[in-house]
C-alpha cells in the first residue's frame, strides 16, 4: 500500500511539473496586441537578397523601392510612364542633349544643397563603379570613356547631359528616371570613400539622399526601418515610419496580414493570395511589370535551331489552360514582347493550341518521334509550376523534357554561359513603353560566343538576328515618337514572323495584398513606388 | 571540492582533445570549402544583375576571388581565417563575422529555450513512461513522442501560427519583437531576452517572450520527443538490474529508487542526449527560422546557399561546427566528472 502511495506521488509531482512548466511558458506570453502603429507603414515581404542599398550598386526589386524613397532622381515616371520633374524643374532638349534646370533642394541629414556638381558626380559615379546600374546606363551608350565629356555642370542649377547617339532623348529620359540615375550627396559620401571605392562601403548600409525618407536601420534578412526625412525639401512624408520586414514564408505572411501586423504583403503565393479574393479587411494589386515570363529555347544547336521545331513547341502548349491553372494574378497570355495596352502594341498572334499540328511540325523537321531535352527554372512560383506544364504538353507530341530546378546563382549562371536547352526567365520593362519591353527581345548586336555578350538576353539563346537588331537600333534613335509607333508594329510583326528563340509566354504581374485601411499605396511597373503620401485610416 | 574537480579534470587528458578539435575543425573548414566551390553555384550574376556586362562580371569575379585556381582560393582563405578574418559575405556585402556576430545570438537564443523547455518536459515524461510501463499514460507519452519526432516542423509551425497566433491570439507572430519596439534596446548580446533584462525594460521583455515562445516550444516539441523516447528507455533498462531489485528488496520506494538511484546511472547517457538535441537544435532551426521569421544562422545559411556565398556558407558551418564540437566537448567532461569509470579508462 505504501508503494502504491509513493508511487502515486511520484507521478503527481512528474504530472505537476510538466504541467507548471507548460503553463509558465503560455502564461508569460500575454495576449499580441500589436496592430501596426497609425504613423508606420509595414510591408511585409522577402529581404533575402537585399544586398546594397547604394543605389548606383543595388537593383534587387525590394532594394529598389527602398531607394526610390531615400533619393530623388532628375525626373520620375508614374505608373502610367508619364515623366514628371522631381529635381528637375524643366529641362530643354537638343540634338546634342538634355540641359535641366534644378529645383532649389536639399539633401537630407548634412543640409546641402543639391547642384549641378552632385548630378555630374552621381551619373560618373554610376559608370565608373562599375556594378549592375552601369549596364542601365551602358545600354544608352554612355561609359568609361564618353562619361566625362558628355556630362557637365553649366552652373549651380544647371545641369547637361549629352545624347550619345544610341537613343532619343525621350528613352534617355526614362533611364534618367530609374534608381540607377538617383542623385548622391557627392560632399557626405565622399568623405566616407575609401580607396576608389567612392564611398560605396559605406552608402551600402547609409543613405544620403534627398528623397523623402532617410535609412534608419537596415539588418539583412531581417529588417529594413525608413524614418521620415526631417528636413525634407518636397511635402513631408505622411508616415512617420516605413519597416520593411523580412517574412519570406507566404502562408505566415498572410496570417499577418490577417492579424494585423504588416500592412502590405509582398511576396504570397497564388493559393494566399487567391484566398484574400473575396475579403474585405484587404484588397489585391496585380502590379503591371510591362515584362514576361518567358520560354528561351537555346538554338546553337539541333533540334531547337530549327524554326518548325520551335513552331511545333508553340502549337504544342495551351497557354490558355496554363493560364487559368496557374499563372492567376502572376500573368496574362501575350506571345508578343509588348505588353498589350501599350502604345504599338499589335494583337496576339493566332496561335492555336493543336498538338496534332505540333506532331506533324516536328515531323517535317525531321522528328516524328520527339527527341529529349531539358527545362531548367528557377524554383520559385510560378515557373516551376510553368516549367512542369510544359514538360507534360511537350511529352504529348514526343519530346521527353527533364525540368531541372535550381538556385537564382545556378540558374542565371547557365543561362548566362548558354549552358541550357530549354529555360523559363522572366523580363520587366526598364521604360513603360514598348521599346522598354522589347529591346531585349530584338536586340543582338554580335551573336558570336567570342563576342560573349552574357548580358544581353537575346546572345544567351545564341538567336542570330541581324534585321531586328538593325531596326530595333533605329527606332531607339527616331525622335518623333509618332513614327515610332508605326515602327514599334512591324517590329513585332517581324519577331513573330522570326520564329522566335525567346518567347514570350504571359505578361508578367506582381501580385500585392493591401491591408484596406491603407489608401495611396500604387506599386511601380519599374520598383520606384514612392510610399510618401500614403495613409492609413484609423 | 575545487582542487578534486582540477584534478580530475587534469586526468581527463584536455590537451588531447583540444588537439582533436583543432583537427576537427580543419577537415571542416577544408571539406566546407572545396564543396562550396565545387557546387555549380554563381554568386557573381547575383551581385552584379542579370544584364551586366562581361567586363562588370569579370570585375566582380576578381574582386570576390573567383578568377584564382581552387587550391589558391583555399589557401587564401585559410590564411585570412587563421588572422580571424572570415572575408565578405556577397549575401550581404559585410564581413561575414559581423552578419555571424547578428545572426548566431538570435538562434542561440531560440535554441537554448527550446532546449530548456524539452528537457523539463521531456525527461519527466520519460521517467513517467518507464515508471508506467504499457499502461494508457505509457501509450500516451510514446504517442505524443512519436507525433513529435515524424510531423515535419513546418508544418507544425504553421498549425502552432494557425491555432496560437491567428486563433486565440496567445502569441506575438513572427519576428522577434512587435515593429513597436524595434531598434528600442541597445544590443549587449544579441538576445533579446538577456538586452531587454539588462535595459530594464519588462515590457519589450514581455513582447519578445511572446514572440520566442511559440518557435521554441515547436522546436522542443521535436527534442522533447526524442528525449522521452531515450529516458524511458535508459529508465526501463536500469529497473531490470540486480540493483534495482535489491533495493527495492530493502524497501526502498519507487520514486526512491529513481531519484537515489536509476537517475544517477542514467545521467551519463541523458547528458549525451540532451547534448546532441541541443547541437541539433543550432544547427536544424532553419525551417522553424524561415517559417517563424526569425534571423538566425539557419535563414542567413539558406540565403546565402541560394545565392552561392560560399563565405557565409563556410563561416556558419564552421561556427555550428564549433558550437557541435564544444558541445561534445563539455557532455564529455561532464560525463567524466559524473561517472568515475570512465576517467579510469582514460
Amino acid at each position: 500500500m505504501a508503494t502504491r502511495t509513493a508511487k502515486s506521488a511520484f507521478v503527481r509531482n512528474c504530472l505537476a511539473t510538466t504541467v507548471l512548466a507548460t503553463m509558465a511558458a503560455l502564461a508569460a506570453a500575454s495576449p499580441a496586441a500589436a496592430k501596426t502603429p497609425a504613423d508606420t507603414l509595414v510591408y511585409g515581404t522577402s529581404l533575402a537578397q537585399v544586398i546594397s542599398l547604394d543605389p548606383h550598386q543595388g537593383q534587387e526589386s525590394t532594394a529598389l523601392e527602398v531607394m526610390a524613397n531615400l533619393y530623388d532622381r532628375l525626373v520620375s515616371s508614374d505608373a502610367s510612364g508619364k515623366l514628371s520633374p522631381q529635381l528637375a524643374e524643366k529641362w530643354d532638349i537638343d540634338d546634342k542633349g538634355i540641359t535641366f534646370h534644378l529645383k532649389d533642394a536639399t539633401f537630407n541629414g548634412s543640409g546641402n544643397p543639391v547642384t549641378a556638381e552632385d548630378m555630374v558626380w552621381s551619373i560618373r559615379r554610376v559608370i565608373k563603379l562599375s556594378q549592375a546600374p552601369a549596364a542601365k546606363l551602358g545600354s544608352v551608350g554612355y561609359n568609361a570613356g564618353n562619361i566625362d565629356s558628355l556630362t557637365r555642370a553649366i552652373d549651380d542649377k544647371t545641369f547637361w547631359i549629352g545624347l550619345t547617339g544610341k537613343v532619343a532623348a525621350d528613352f534617355l529620359l526614362y533611364r534618367l528616371s530609374e534608381v540607377a540615375a538617383s542623385v548622391i550627396d557627392s560632399k557626405t559620401v565622399m568623405a566616407h570613400a575609401k580607396d576608389s571605392d567612392f564611398g560605396n562601403d559605406w552608402l551600402r548600409t547609409h543613405s544620403a539622399g534627398s528623397g523623402p525618407f532617410d535609412l534608419q536601420r537596415w539588418a539583412p534578412n531581417d529588417i529594413i526601418i525608413l524614418s521620415a526625412a526631417k528636413n525634407y525639401w518636397g511635402p513631408a512624408a505622411r508616415m512617420k515610419r516605413v519597416v520593411m520586414r523580412h517574412v519570406p514564408e507566404s502562408q505566415a505572411e498572410r496570417l499577418m496580414l490577417e492579424q494585423g501586423d504588416i500592412d502590405i504583403a509582398g511576396s504570397l503565393s497564388p493559393a494566399d493570395i487567391a484566398y484574400f479574393a473575396d475579403k474585405k479587411e484587404v484588397k489585391v494589386e496585380k502590379v503591371p511589370t510591362g515584362g514576361f515570363y518567358v520560354m528561351a529555347m537555346n538554338v546553337t544547336a539541333e533540334p531547337l535551331s530549327k524554326p518548325k521545331v520551335r513552331e511545333a513547341i508553340l502549337h504544342a502548349i495551351d497557354f490558355d489552360g496554363i493560364q487559368k491553372s496557374i499563372m492567376g494574378p502572376y500573368g496574362v497570355k501575350r506571345l508578343v514582347p509588348v505588353p498589350a495596352d501599350y502604345e504599338g502594341a499589335i494583337p496576339d498572334p493566332d496561335v492555336k493550341y493543336d498538338p496534332a499540328l505540333a506532331r506533324k511540325l516536328l515531323a517535317e523537321a525531321g522528328y516524328p518521334d520527339g527527341f529529349s531535352t531539358t527545362i531548367k527554372t528557377i524554383a520559385q512560383t510560378p515557373r516551376v509550376e510553368l516549367a512542369t506544364a510544359i514538360q507534360a504538353s511537350l511529352a504529348d507530341i514526343g519530346i521527353q523534357a527533364q525540368v531541372l530546378q535550381g538556385s537564382g546563382a545556378d540558374i542565371v549562371g547557365d543561362h548566362r554561359a548558354r549552358k541550357f536547352d530549354i529555360l523559363i526567365p522572366q523580363t520587366g520593362a526598364y521604360m513603360p513603353n514598348a521599346m522598354g519591353a522589347m529591346e531585349q527581345f530584338t536586340s543582338n548586336p554580335d551573336n558570336s560566343l567570342a563576342a560573349n555578350n552574357a548580358g544581353n538576353f537575346v546572345w544567351r539563346s545564341g538567336w542570330d538576328i541581324p534585321e531586328l537588331t538593325a531596326l530595333t537600333a533605329k527606332i531607339m534613335t527616331e525622335n518623333d515618337a509618332s513614327k515610332r509607333v508605326g515602327m514599334y508594329e512591324q517590329l513585332q510583326h517581324m519577331f513573330v514572323d522570326a520564329v522566335p528563340a525567346v518567347q514570350p509566354m504571359f505578361e508578367r504581374y506582381l501580385p500585392i495584398a493591401i491591408a484596406a485601411d491603407v489608401h495611396g499605396y500604387k506599386g511601380h511597373p519599374q520598383q520606384v513606388t514612392r510610399v510618401d503620401q500614403v495613409t492609413k485610416s484609423e | 571540492m575545487a582542487q578534486p574537480i582540477m584534478k580530475q579534470l587534469a586526468a581527463m587528458r584536455l590537451d588531447k582533445r583540444l588537439v582533436q578539435l583543432v583537427l576537427s575543425l580543419l577537415a571542416l573548414v577544408a571539406i566546407t570549402f572545396v564543396i562550396g566551390r565545387m557546387l555549380p553555384t554563381d554568386p557573381v550574376g547575383s551581385i552584379v544583375g542579370e544584364l551586366a556586362d562581361p567586363r562588370a562580371y569579370a570585375a566582380m569575379r576578381e574582386r570576390l576571388g573567383l578568377d584564382k585556381p581552387v587550391a589558391e582560393q583555399f589557401l587564401l582563405y585559410f590564411w585570412h581565417l587563421l588572422q580571424g578574418d572570415l572575408g565578405v559575405a556577397a549575401l550581404t556585402g559585410n564581413s561575414v563575422s559581423d552578419d555571424l556576430w547578428h545572426a548566431f545570438p538570435a538562434t542561440l537564443e531560440l535554441a537554448t529555450l527550446a532546449i530548456v523547455l524539452s528537457v523539463i518536459v521531456g525527461v519527466p515524461l520519460g521517467l513517467l513512461a518507464a515508471l508506467k510501463r504499457d499502461s494508457w499514460v505509457d501509450q500516451l507519452i510514446r504517442v505524443i513522442s512519436l507525433v513529435g519526432h515524424s510531423v515535419p516542423v513546418f508544418w507544425l509551425g504553421m498549425i502552432g501560427l494557425l491555432v496560437f497566433y491567428a486563433g486565440l491570439q496567445l502569441v506575438g507572430g513572427p519576428g522577434r519583437i512587435d515593429v513597436f519596439y524595434e531598434g528600442l534596446v541597445p544590443p549587449v548580446t544579441g538576445m533579446i531576452l538577456i538586452d531587454s533584462l539588462l535595459a530594464g525594460d519588462m515590457e519589450i521583455f514581455q513582447n519578445a517572450l511572446t514572440h520566442i515562445i511559440l518557435p521554441a516550444s515547436m522546436l522542443a516539441y521535436s527534442a522533447m520527443a526524442y528525449i522521452t523516447r531515450m529516458t524511458r528507455s535508459f529508465t526501463l533498462e536500469q529497473l531490470s538490474q540486480d540493483y534495482v531489485t535489491a533495493a527495492r528488496a530493502k524497501g526502498v520506494s519507487p520514486a526512491g529508487t529513481l531519484y537515489r538511484h536509476v537517475l544517477p546511472n542514467i545521467a551519463v547517457q541523458l547528458i549525451t542526449v540532451i547534448a546532441i538535441s541541443y547541437g541539433g537544435l543550432l544547427e536544424g532551426a532553419v525551417v522553424t527560422e524561415i517559417v517563424f521569421s526569425w534571423p538566425g544562422i539557419g535563414q542567413y545559411m539558406t540565403s546565402a546557399l541560394l545565392i552561392g556565398d560560399i563565405n557565409a556558407v563556410v563561416a556558419a558551418t564552421i561556427v555550428i561546427g564549433i558550437a557541435f564540437m564544444l558541445l561534445n566537448f563539455l557532455s564529455d567532461i561532464a560525463y567524466q566528472l559524473l561517472d568515475p569509470r570512465t576517467r579510469e579508462a582514460n
